[in-house]
């Protein structure tokens, strides 16, 4: 972001002898300015955050059969120990993880070769990726639901990880691939000539020098898993297979007026998402999707 | 941030060098290298190709083959041949949720661009906690959509609801926001702006930081006014990550199921069904396999085409 700092004139460098006195003027002016836009801004994400900080408040504040004043943790404990929020919390946390881990596994060998091969296939390859990823879930939703109902992947955690793959697989190939375009390739070079095969400097000089394309791409993969919805309405049954997203919305159904517990639920679900988020941020950048799809 | 600034001179520098390809080894060496190299990128595709055929090429072809058949969840059914695509295409249902969806699909992209660009511009320069502010407006991207429905039903759902009472207050009347047709698609489409914003914010962000701030230094010197600088400036720098961010975000809406789905679930009667969404119910809650995935396999071909089109659309603009 620095870069663009000096887009304003107050910032601008002094320009010959004469711009002491109109470099006042715009200064006063660009501090005016600087103040109209704080208070634009913040007007804005107060309006934004709305829906937010509701569902926060709501998720602290004593409910209607509480003796407790104030803000209470009594709504999340209740959560936990009334329904299987515990329970939907370990089946999200274990098929996010498992998607990311897999997702980088399977993207990062990928990203390589579509970042590096210069061939006809390779291309071919990339439009591909990029045909599937822009066809909805739902055209293979159907096929998938019969043919993991066959092979007992209904219901089931491994089934659900394994669509959520096959789904962030396209988009995660390409910001791999961009990434390792910002590398180098002497660094390959000089490691084959030690006598390094393609597949060591891969691994040894290539990937150990990308871990913000890396987090950039888990962040993404996780993002995809933790919030998806429509494939595990297709594929979750069970109540105690169910993750967050379908517990929350069962739970909301089925409680629609205990609003102070639905919201509880609701802010169990969003605070990893939103950890992560604040922690990995500086790592995230939508731009690298946007970069790695015009870079082939 | 950096890796669309450095994308175009690194892909270049790519395509001038790969591995096994022109360089200083000898010739025995580079061309045992570029054996070795070929075998290696097979080994590395492969877990990638082979998913990609489970995910996607299977279910596409099954796809294509439940289409053409009478079947349900169970049974493929007796071949019908296009039976299903002309009940599709004749019902009215199909044509106002392709309605539905196209205008979605503009309200979505068009507002997200607009809100998302005013926010970039806004934040563009230094002001006090321009980071923080930053952070919190990629909230609502970062909040799962099951959360932030729940949040927005809180809001609007019953004329006791916040709003609906605030501008009750305020002597606006009650609006039912979530059971009136038009005002229901509308709430609708104003949750998937709120949503996608951030989005936007953030592809417009990247392409300004990457935009040489001594041109506007230039400009304003030459006299050129604030709306001049823009329109002539920045627009132009950053054209082509707003073509990409919009193509990726027209993907985005077409596809969108939880936004409505979990909203409104498609209602007031059908007011906000999207072809997803109707594909999803005539497949799952009225078990009619064949026609609800002959509409998932019209959009898909539709996509298919238009993302062929586009990318090679993209690739050109990137080579200029």
């Amino acid at each position: 972001m620095s870069a663009v700092l000096h887009a304003h004139p107050e910032s601008g460098p002094a320009l010959g002898v004469d711009a002491g006195k109109p470099r006042k003027v715009l200064s006063e002016a660009g501090q005016r300015g600087r103040w109209w836009r704080f208070t634009a801004i913040l007007a804005i994400t107060a309006i934004v955050l709305v829906p937010i900080v509701v569902t926060v408040l709501l998720a602290f504040t004593p409910g209607p059969n509480s003796t407790a004043t104030g803000l209470t943790f009594e709504n999340i404990s209740n959560v936990f120990s009334k329904t299987l929020a515990a329970t939907w919390l370990k089946n999200s946390l274990i098929t996010t993880l498992a998607t990311v881990i897999i997702s980088v596994a399977v993207a990062a060998p990928a990203g390589y070769v579509l970042s590096r091969g210069r061939s006809k296939a390779v291309s071919g390859y990339s439009l591909l990726l990029f045909v599937m990823q822009s066809l909805p879930i739902i055209t293979s939703v159907v096929p998938l639901f019969i043919l993991f109902a066959g092979m007992g992947l209904v219901d089931n955690l491994m089934g659900l990880t394994i669509i959520y793959v096959g789904s962030t697989m396209t988009v995660a190939t390409w910001m791999m691939a961009a990434y390792f375009d910002s590398i180098p390739i002497s660094l390959e070079e000089a490691s084959w000539i030690d006598g390094c095969s393609v597949f060591g400097s891969f691994t040894k000089v290539v990937l150990r020098n990308s871990l913000p394309g890396i987090l950039s791409t888990a962040i993404f993969s996780f993002l995809l898993a933790w919030n998806d919805y429509l494939v595990a309405i297709v594929f979750l049954r069970s109540n105690e297979i169910f993750t967050l997203p379908m517990g929350v919305q069962s739970f909301f159904q089925q409680n629609a007026t205990d609003w102070t517990s639905v919201m509880a639920l609701a802010v169990i679900m969003m605070l990893p998402p939103v950890i992560v988020f604040a922690t990995l941020n500086k790592y995230f950048s939508v731009g690298g999707i946007g970069g790695s799809l015009a870079g082939r | 941030m950096a890796l669309t600034t450095t994308q175009s001179g690194l892909s270049r520098a790519r395509r001038g060098v790969a591995p096994g390809g022109p360089g200083t080894a000898p010739v025995k060496r580079r061309s045992k290298l570029s054996a070795q190299t070929s075998r290696t990128f097979f080994w590395l595709l492969l877990p990638s190709v082979v998913l990609l055929v489970l995910i996607h090429g299977y279910p596409l072809i099954h796809a294509a083959v439940q289409a053409t058949h009478d079947g349900n969840l169970l049974q493929t059914g007796n071949f019908v041949g296009g039976e299903n695509f002309s009940t599709v295409l004749t019902s009215p249902a199909f044509w106002k949720a392709a309605q539905f969806t196209l205008w979605f699909t503009i309200v979505g992209v068009f507002g997200s661009w607009l809100v998302g660009l005013g926010l970039a511009l806004l934040l563009r320069t230094k002001i006090p906690a321009g980071g923080t502010f930053k952070v919190l407006l990629l909230l609502p991207w970062v909040v799962p959509i099951v959360v932030s429905s729940t949040a927005w039903n809180w809001l609007v759902a019953t004329p006791d609801s916040l709003i609906p009472s605030l501008f009750r207050n305020l002597g606006l009347g009650t609006p039912l926001f979530l059971a009136d047709p038009t005002l229901a698609s509308i709430t609708v489409m104003v949750f998937k702006v709120w949503v996608s914003f951030p989005f936007m914010m953030m592809m417009i962000s990247a392409a300004l930081a990457s935009v040489d701030s001594t041109v506007y230094e230039a400009a304003s010197m030459d006299g050129a006014t604030r709306w001049q600088q823009f329109s002539q400036i920045t627009l132009p720098l950053i054209a082509r990550s707003t073509y990409i961010s919009w193509i990726l975000m027209t993907i985005f809406c077409v596809n969108d199921f939880p936004t409505i789905y979990l909203l409104t679930g498609g209602g007031p009667v059908s007011a906000t069904t999207s072809l997803v969404v109707l594909a999803y119910r005539t497949v799952f809650q009225d078990f009619a396999t064949g026609p609800g995935v002959a509409i998932a396999f019209l959009m898909t071909m539709t996509l298919v085409v238009i993302s062929v089109i586009l990318y090679r659309q993209i690739r050109k603009s990137s080579v200029e």
